[in-house]
């Protein structure tokens, strides 16, 4: 069975070689790691691109978001902001097959 | 002075959006489809069957091209209700699906949405406005622009585009539907479901020779029980050219109740023995996961159009899972070339107004989208009810596993294998009652 690190290596993502881009997801992980009761987006987001660290502190990172749109119905505390990634300094997912 | 605004801006090269393409393209409107994707078809994900035979009334004799952007016709169709070991199948198949126009083709939609642009683009190419109608893509719209309270044209970077209508085929995460004020800014998690999948490669004659397909022909197998590993929602298995879709559907509400990964579910499914059986020797080339609303009216926008908006497909959350197959891509066909048919009217009669585009709603609801969806919310409760979800697989598998079983010792009347099996998960008085209930809903 592929990991998801394994999983996720199969999806091309757009503008890769950038070192830059801009996010299309804004997290306030202030609001995960200060009054949220569940810290949802830690297990349903099929990239896991939230995260827990060791003192149970919600990171987020968008590089691996194949923009699905799970975090935002998931997320019921307004911490997500979601939007579409911009064509150009974005990241967000290039199907092959879909 | 001649009008230089667009006729239409169709948001979205998705099927919806390019069904509206299509006929506005077959019927001379001057129109703009923008697409944020590199191509059409590059940002979007399905499970994915497209069923009935509207295809056929877009891309008429579509069967006929050698490599067109389907991947194969529905003749076998499957439905497994599935304990740990074992799977409980209804199982059809029938040489009546043989023959275009088929009931259904499985699709993958970053070559069936671009082979369907590319559909449009000769469609375009074709009509009165071969130079002044775009699909244009790696375009996001920023706004829907508003003047005295009616969309007049889409604002992205620091351009802006205008036309009488604008047709919105965003998708299911409709975020400019909810900035024209048809659908709430939040939009709970409780009808939405992240669908994810993986395709897997075979070598093409042995996967036509595991499921027994020949030419194009091909099968669909839907999952419900221990394939979701206790959460609410579904299991596929389409066959593709020379790879399979296998994936699951898994209510957002409940991974995040049961605090459970979608991923881990998906390993979990793909480790039953019959699905085990099915996918060995493959070799996971893609893995893809996108948001599904359930088909329940409770998710769907409080209107499907506003002054200057007409909103198509899954950004309706035109949807429906009733038992028998997961509708969705027929919907966004159908509603898009009802929205085109629309603005084709209103152009003919100078009429753009609100009371006009109302007839858009009109033509959905006498359709047999809205006459579905209606008629089999039911359905839709019952399929999701956790006695269907758990408890009716588990029964079923367990009298099949006495039923044919064989083991030497005195056969129990079948009557008996049943009423064993009830008690075991659940009881007479509730199987009874939810018999009635799933057979009316049906």
């Amino acid at each position: 069975m592929k990991s998801l690190a394994e999983r996720l290596g199969l999806v091309g993502y757009r503008n890769q070689s950038r070192s830059e881009i801009k996010p299309h997801i804004v997290v306030d992980t202030d609001i995960c790691n200060s009054s949220c009761p569940h810290k949802c987006t830690t297990w349903v987001c099929p990239a896991n691109c939230y995260t827990l660290d060791e003192n149970q502190k919600v990171h987020f990172q968008v590089e691996d978001c194949i923009e699905c749109g799970t975090c935002m119905y998931a997320c019921d505390q307004g911490a997500v902001d979601w939007n579409y990634p911009d064509p150009e300094i974005g990241r967000g997912v290039n199907w092959n097959f879909g | 002075m001649e009008d230089e605004r667009f006729d239409a801006i169709v948001i979205g090269g998705g099927v919806a959006g390019l069904s509206a393409a299509m006929t506005l393209a077959r019927a001379n409107m001057k129109f703009l489809l923008v697409e944020r994707g590199e191509f059409a078809g590059a940002k979007n994900v399905s499970g994915g069957v497209l069923w009935g035979s509207d295809l056929a009334k877009l891309v008429p004799q579509y069967w006929e091209e050698e490599d067109g952007g389907w991947e194969r016709f529905v003749n076998h169709r499957r439905l497994s209700l599935m304990d740990a070991q074992s799977a409980f199948t209804l199982d059809f198949k029938s040489s009546h699906w043989n023959e275009p126009p088929y009931t259904g083709v499985v699709v993958l939609r970053a070559r069936f949405d671009n082979w369907l642009a590319g559909k449009v683009q000769e469609a375009i190419d074709a009509s009165d406005y071969a130079e002044e109608s775009f699909i244009a893509t790696d375009i996001k719209v920023d706004q829907v622009i508003m003047e005295g309270g009616r969309a007049v044209g889409i604002k992205t970077g620091d351009e802006e585009f205008h036309a009488k209508v604008v047709i919105i085929a965003e998708g299911v995460n409709n975020l400019l539907t909810r900035q024209v004020g048809l659908q709430t800014e939040y939009v709970p998690a409780d009808h939405m479901l992240t669908g994810i999948k993986e395709i897997i490669r075979f070598d093409q004659q042995r996967l036509e020779d595991r499921f027994q397909l020949r030419g194009r022909s091909g099968m669909s197998n839907e999952f419900v029980g221990w394939a979701t590993d206790g959460v609410e929602g579904g299991g596929f298995l389409y066959t593709n050219k020379d790879t399979l879709s296998v994936g699951l559907v898994l209510s957002i509400a409940d991974l995040r109740a049961q605090k459970k990964s979608p991923h881990d579910i998906l390993s979990h499914f793909k480790t039953h023995p019959v699905v085990a059986d099915a996918i060995e020797g493959g070799e996971v080339v893609e893995y893809s996961a996108h948001v599904v609303s359930s088909g329940d009216k409770r998710a769907m926008p409080r209107e499907v159009y506003a002054d200057g908006v007409l909103i198509v497909g899954e950004a309706a959350n035109l949807l429906l899972n009733a038992g028998k197959a997961i509708q969705g891509m027929d919907y966004a066909m159908r509603s898009g070339i009802l929205a085109a048919e629309t603005v084709v009217e209103a152009k003919a009669s100078g009429d753009f107004s609100l009371g006009k585009l109302a007839d858009y709603r009109k033509k959905l609801d006498a359709s047999y989208i809205m006459k579905d969806i209606n008629g089999f919310q039911d359905a839709v409760h019952v399929l999701h009810d956790p006695i269907m979800q758990h408890k009716v697989p588990n029964i079923l598998c367990d009298f099949g596993r006495s039923f044919f079983s064989i083991d030497n010792q005195p056969t129990a009347k079948s009557k008996d294998m049943i009423l064993d099996a009830v008690r075991r998960h659940s009881s007479l008085w509730e199987m009874a009652k939810f018999g009635f209930k799933a057979g009316r809903s049906l």
